[in-house]
């Protein structure tokens, strides 16, 4: 049985996927930001897929009185592959694109869900990890908390906001470019 | 077409979710509440939190040796920031950089206050002061409001007639108040005339080293010279002073310095002054270049004026000049054209100590004299050229016309103003608005707090009729003050990591004691809350020497963070210093008392300051 090719449109479609996939990397994924009395313009942690920025350093400053352990690029080897399997994926999209088979899209799917609830999860298990593992001679005593991963949340003098970054924005934006051409292209 | 649909709602969907996220949808709610004409005096002068003064005010702190910033037109407080005394608060002439810039000072007596120009306008950049008490000059950096430099200045004593600087800051002029013997060596008071000598010095400022220096100085005669303005637009080239005791009287100056009629107003081309020092005309001194100008003549003239005149204030299109009389009830306008054309064609009346005196009536262009106005002492000037002379005996501020002569206004001020500054009132460009008077008597203004009474400055709406708004102590005594529009000062909050200094310790796995022979360097940290001496160490927060040691504590605060600052003394070892956000601050000292001293931290840093503290311990010798 001879598989059926996807249109040129859906190929298209596809390859802008993989345009999406690579311009992630230039943009941060996710971001948390902390607001206090004394700090009403927030301070920053914005994680790119291969590095941290924002005001790190105050963060950690700050943190280390409930005890919590600091946020470092070393604390995070996922920045350090993470940029090439995002290549790696802007690849297999473009291939995708290329051979036109939708057996291949439904693949190059399944990895994106895979690879997306990998990183969902990943996040999670770091915020869990950051807010549940206080150091026990820490000066101020809290709760452990466990901060979500998008919204609010209260921690002593900070409200902390964690949205999305553009990075992210362009995955999910390729992702539904992907899904577009199984309609586009359905069998009727 | 319908095929896109589908591709742009998924872009779409996408980018909007990105919008909803990012995009900043809070509405500007600044809505004016009330229009400048129509506002009472306190909400002209009402700044809520989170708006901005919209401008500076550099009060110079007189005999404290200090300069006040006050926020216009709040007139609130902002900072003293030390300049030639010390200051425990801020560790100023406690820490190493400090301290050798004061040069074993302890105190300053600071005058006159002069910031930084390009082409005649205030370039936000640096900030000049003098000090008549101990013959010195500074230059504060505008981005930390710190003093870079500090110079002696040789064969002069008490700069006050300074400090003004050039249309481009290429010098500032520091003629000297008392006249002393070159490199003040023993003369008898007798030889005044002949052995005495008014030393002017030309110090230029190194932007890139941040260092002062003495490119050359000028003998003038052994008379006081009080007040002085650089030329502007077509007179740059050339400056002003105004010059008393010109009978040179060696006792009870206020009678015998007070007989002649007139006094002079020393004129001078300083472009000409640098080519003669250039060719070579002038005398090495005390290791100076110093111009004689009864022997290396040019560039240097004398004006007929009304007796012991204070200011002398060029207009802010640089035609004229303006003398006030002090003394004499009057203000007198002389035009610089005229005096170009005297000097071209030489029409003198004479020579004073080798210098040309230029005829009075050939220069003068007007004299101004307001009905009872008495004891002008020093005019400023707005948008529209108008100029504000201080009447100090008469206790208050006249508004006149330097064109015409006319008294346009009058307002009282409490009491008795030494000089008035107007927002940017003494470049080629003032701004109006404001004029603050600086009043050397506060009494009736204020709560008493015994017989030592503050200064008082008086806000004064210039933009109508002129209207005293608002009134502020201030502490002794502001001299002058210049006014800068905030937004051409732009300040750093946190010192930028320097990788090259050696002093700073920015990890805290880098902190060490390094002992070399009797000498130990302390290569430490603090941070929010505690101090790391030697990381490896079992308590990192003890430092341990030997009486006699001499002991260096580099200090690096690195919390990079906007007013987190922390401070550092030790118990009864009489020292203190501060550590900005990112510097590296260096004590010195010799720990010539045994015993167990705690140290701590003296800037309220954290929630944890009160745990910031370490020991200093110092064993006995035996």
């Amino acid at each position: 049985m001879k598989a059926k090719k996807l249109s040129l449109v859906s190929s298209i479609l596809i390859a802008l996927a993989a345009v999406l996939v690579g311009l992630s990397l230039f943009f941060p994924w996710w971001q948390m930001i902390f607001f206090a009395p004394q700090y009403p313009e927030g301070l920053n942690i914005i994680v790119y897929p291969n590095k941290l920025e924002g005001e790190i350093d105050i963060v950690n400053g700050l943190n280390h009185y409930i005890g919590m352990e600091n946020f470092s690029e070393e604390n995070f080897p996922e920045l350090s592959y993470l940029s090439y399997l995002v290549i790696g994926l802007a690849v297999i999209t473009l291939l995708t694109a290329i051979l036109r088979k939708k057996s291949v899209l439904y693949g190059l799917i399944g990895v994106f869900i895979i690879g997306g609830s990998l990183g969902v999860w990943d996040l999670t298990r770091a915020l869990r990890k950051f807010g549940t593992n206080l150091s026990p001679t820490a000066p101020i005593k809290i709760d452990p908390f466990v901060p979500p991963l998008i919204g609010h949340n209260t921690v002593a003098n900070f409200v902390t906001e964690s949205i999305l970054g553009y990075g992210s924005y362009f995955l999910i934006a390729a992702f539904i470019l992907l899904l577009i051409p199984l309609w586009k292209d359905r069998t009727r | 077409m319908k095929k896109w649909v589908p591709i742009a709602s998924g872009l779409l969907a996408g980018f909007v979710a990105a919008t909803i996220s990012f995009a900043d949808f809070s509405q500007s709610t600044n809505t004016q509440v009330a229009s400048g004409s129509t506002k009472s005096n306190a909400e002209k002068v009402y700044v809520p939190f989170g708006e901005k003064d919209d401008y500076y005010l550099f009060a110079s702190g007189g005999h404290s040796g200090q300069m006040f910033i006050y926020g216009v037109p709040s007139m609130r407080h902002i900072r003293t920031v030390p300049v030639f005394s010390q200051d425990s608060a801020t560790g100023y002439g406690f820490d190493e950089h400090s301290k050798k810039m004061m040069g074993g000072y302890t105190w300053g007596d600071l005058h006159h206050p002069a910031f930084s120009e390009t082409k005649g306008d205030y370039d936000g950049k640096y900030m000049f002061a003098t000090d008549v008490g101990n013959s010195r000059a500074a230059a504060m950096d505008l981005e930390t409001f710190t003093v870079k430099d500090i110079i002696n200045v040789p064969n002069t004593s008490g700069p006050h007639c300074a400090a003004f600087v050039t249309e481009n800051t290429e010098y500032m002029f520091l003629p000297t108040r008392f006249a002393v013997p070159i490199g003040s060596e023993y003369k008898s008071l007798d030889e005044y005339s002949d052995q005495y000598r008014g030393v002017m010095s030309a110090v230029t400022f190194d932007q890139n080293k941040e260092k002062l220096n003495i490119a050359y100085q000028v003998a003038l005669p052994p008379w006081s010279y009080d007040l002085s303005d650089a030329g502007k637009k077509s007179s740059a080239d050339w400056a002003v002073m105004t010059t008393y005791n010109t009978e040179e009287a060696t006792t009870n100056l206020e009678i015998n310095a007070s007989q002649a009629d007139r006094d002079y107003i020393v004129l001078f081309n300083w472009k000409e002054l640098e080519k003669m020092v250039a060719e070579g005309q002038y005398d090495e001194v005390t290791g100076q270049k110093m111009i004689f100008p009864e022997k290396h003549k040019g560039g240097i003239y004398l004006v007929p004026v009304a007796k012991s005149p204070h200011g002398v204030d060029v207009t802010p299109d640089g035609k004229h000049f303006i003398a006030s009389g002090k003394l004499a009830p009057s203000m007198t306008v002389f035009s610089f054209e005229k005096a170009f054309e005297a000097v071209k064609n030489q029409d003198f009346s004479g020579e004073r100590n080798g210098i040309p005196i230029l005829k009075y009536e050939s220069v003068m262009e007007r004299e101004v004299n307001p009905e009872n106005a008495l004891g002008p002492l020093h005019t400023q000037f707005d948008d529209k050229g108008m100029a504000y002379t201080t009447m100090f005996i008469s206790s208050e501020i006249v508004k006149w016309d330097p064109k015409t002569g006319e008294t346009l206004d009058r307002v009282p001020v409490q009491y008795s103003p030494g000089h008035s500054v107007a927002a940017e009132g003494d470049t080629v460009s003032p701004d109006g608005k404001w004029l603050i008077a600086l009043n050397k008597i506060a009494k009736d203004s204020y709560l008493s707090v015994g017989p030592s009474h503050p200064e008082s400055m008086q806000l004064i709406d210039i933009s109508g009729k002129m209207k005293v708004i608002q009134s502020s102590p201030v502490n002794p005594e502001p001299h002058y003050a210049q006014i800068i529009k905030a937004d051409k000062i732009k300040t750093i909050e946190v010192y930028p990591k320097d990788e090259n200094n050696k002093l700073a310790t920015y990890k805290q796995e880098d902190a060490k004691i390094v002992r070399n022979g009797n000498e130990v360097h302390v290569y430490g940290i603090a941070m929010r809350s505690k101090f790391i001496f030697d990381a490896k160490a079992k308590r990192p927060d003890v430092i341990e020497v030997n009486q006699g040691d001499k002991v260096f504590i580099h200090l690096t605060n690195t919390d990079f963070d906007e007013d987190i600052t922390h401070g550092f003394a030790i118990n009864s070892y009489n020292l203190n210093m501060e550590v900005q956000p990112g510097q590296t601050n260096t004590l010195e000292f010799t720990a010539d008392k045994a015993g167990t001293f705690p140290l701590y931290c003296t800037n309220f840093c954290s929630a944890l300051h009160q745990e910031m503290t370490g020991y200093f311990l110092v064993k006995p010798t035996k």
